[in-house]
């Protein structure tokens, strides 16, 4: 704790203008606005093609350490952190009560007496590994803070969205394996891509491919969700194809469109995986 | 926002052009530049005591604003990164400017009296406000009244919090504010008063107790 807060080291040696580095990578700045591919060297092209500076994939969007702390001795980042942290156990508190009063209202329910009417009423075994948690919430906050979500949000509320059509964000107090995890919000990240604003490019069967694409998207998604929460090892290989294609054509659509790739090969895909 | 407005945080000082910046940075934060509003209200409390002994207000509404509007924590980011560039630069600061870095002080423990995170205060600002009240104890500050007033006035205003954060350093300070009472040379009787009276304000558990209140601010009548 002394190191964190008293030696300026770490702030020396980055200028307090520059972003943290694991702000980096956003689709939108820290002004909010959103960011070209072409600014922040590079910064923007983050889990699709090139690798960070430090050698790492720009997927890898959760830096690992011996904790989040002792690397911030930059008190806007540590605030940030502790922001986090707080609002993390604010939810994990409601997340418990949400599963107890489900609980207590289902035993309510069945109130025959047989004890083992109950389908899932087994204690459920929740995250509550802070470090993991707080790795889980970055990840999240990085799909979130995206223009396509702030769509996504506005164009289906909560109560419209349909189970396997609809990204849902991935619960992070269930129990995953790490790999699990990671991929789930691949494909959430993927899914979302859905409600990009259209390029300015003016290309209009961006207009249209968006819409197929989604739907075949959602429709892999759907399938692949409900499988990632189970064994998602197993379908490592054909899930990773897909979301490289989708965002590779993403970008792709920032410079030249080639409407062949788009439609050809995500289905290509899709038949191998269905 | 009217009187009432200007009144509550205090930007009488500003120029109109700057005032209005505040008062859309308040309403409409994502229509502003919200780094230059940070660095223009960091830039006034170094220059202006009044404001700074308040500013921390105008900061938190701006942040609760910002937040509410856009989910955002532009303003609180630049406005950290700057006040922790000033922290880095102290020494110099106060070398250049007693009054600045007596500002720069009032200014910071505003911020962490004001500024809280989920109902917390700010832990990253803890050691750093530490930091400033020990180097106001150190003897060339205590020989200086306007010093020794800012220390006090701050540990009247965030001692208790502060030594809830963290004791020990708070136990440290005191130590060289007993010594810094007894051994200084140098220090103004009104210097000594004030010493003397913190001292006593924080073993009543940072209240004032009635004797005290008579000793130290009733008019004598005799």
């Amino acid at each position: 704790m002394a190191a964190r807060q008293r030696s300026p080291h770490g702030a020396e040696t980055a200028s307090p203008q520059s972003a943290p580095r694991w702000c980096q990578g956003r689709k939108r700045g820290a002004d909010g606005k959103r960011r070209r591919q072409s600014q922040d060297g590079g910064a923007a092209r983050d889990e699709s093609s090139g690798r960070a500076a430090d050698g790492r994939l720009g997927s890898f969007t959760t830096p690992e350490g011996p904790g989040p702390l002792s690397r911030c001795s930059d008190w806007a980042a540590a605030v940030e952190e502790d922001e986090m942290r707080t609002n993390v156990n604010k939810e994990i508190a409601r997340y418990r009560r949400k599963l107890l009063i489900n609980e207590f209202s289902r035993e309510r329910r069945s109130s025959s007496g047989s004890s083992d009417s109950k389908e899932s009423t087994a204690p459920v075994e929740l995250e509550t590994d802070e470090v993991v948690l707080m790795r889980r919430q970055k990840q999240i906050n990085y799909g979130k803070n995206t223009i396509a979500y702030d769509r996504y949000i506005k164009e289906v509320p909560r109560c419209h969205r349909i189970p396997g059509v609809h990204p849902r964000t991935p619960n992070k107090f269930k129990k995953y394996s790490r790999r699990s995890w990671d991929q789930q919000i691949k494909l959430w990240k993927v899914a979302l891509h859905s409600w990009d604003p259209p390029t300015e490019e003016g290309c209009d069967l961006q207009e249209i491919s968006p819409v197929d694409l989604g739907e075949m998207e959602t429709e892999s998604v759907g399938s692949h969700s409900t499988e990632s929460q189970t064994s998602c090892q197993d379908n490592d290989d054909t899930c990773s194809g897909t979301p490289t294609k989708v965002r590779h054509i993403d970008y792709q659509a920032e410079g030249e469109f080639d409407l062949e790739a788009c439609l050809s090969e995500p289905l290509k895909d899709f038949n191998t995986v269905s | 926002m009217g009187e009432t407005g200007r009144e509550e945080y205090k930007i009488q000082s500003f120029d109109s052009e700057t005032q209005k910046l505040l008062k859309t940075a308040l309403k409409d934060p994502s229509s502003v530049d919200l780094d230059k509003v940070a660095n223009i209200i960091v830039d006034q409390s170094l220059k202006d005591c009044v404001f700074s002994k308040e500013a921390g207000r105008i900061c938190y509404t701006i942040i609760q604003a910002e937040s509410k509007q856009v989910g955002q924590s532009v303003f609180r980011r630049s406005l950290l990164n700057r006040l922790q560039q000033e922290y880095k630069d102290r020494e110099d600061l106060r070398t250049r400017s007693l009054q600045a870095w007596i500002c720069y002080v009032t200014f910071i423990c505003n911020i962490f009296d004001y500024l809280r995170v989920n109902n917390m205060p700010m832990m990253a600002l803890v050691n750093p406000v530490y930091d400033c009240l020990f180097r106001l104890a150190q003897p060339d500050s205590l020989r200086k009244e306007e010093e020794v007033d800012c220390l006090v006035l701050q540990l009247h205003r965030i001692g208790e919090q502060l030594e809830k954060m963290n004791s020990q350093r708070m136990d440290e300070l005191f130590s060289l504010l007993r010594d810094g009472f007894l051994l200084q040379e140098g220090l103004s009787s009104l210097s000594q008063l004030l010493l003397l009276e913190i001292i006593e304000f924080r073993a009543a558990d940072w209240k004032m107790t009635d004797a005290a209140q008579k000793y130290y601010y009733s008019e004598v009548t005799d």
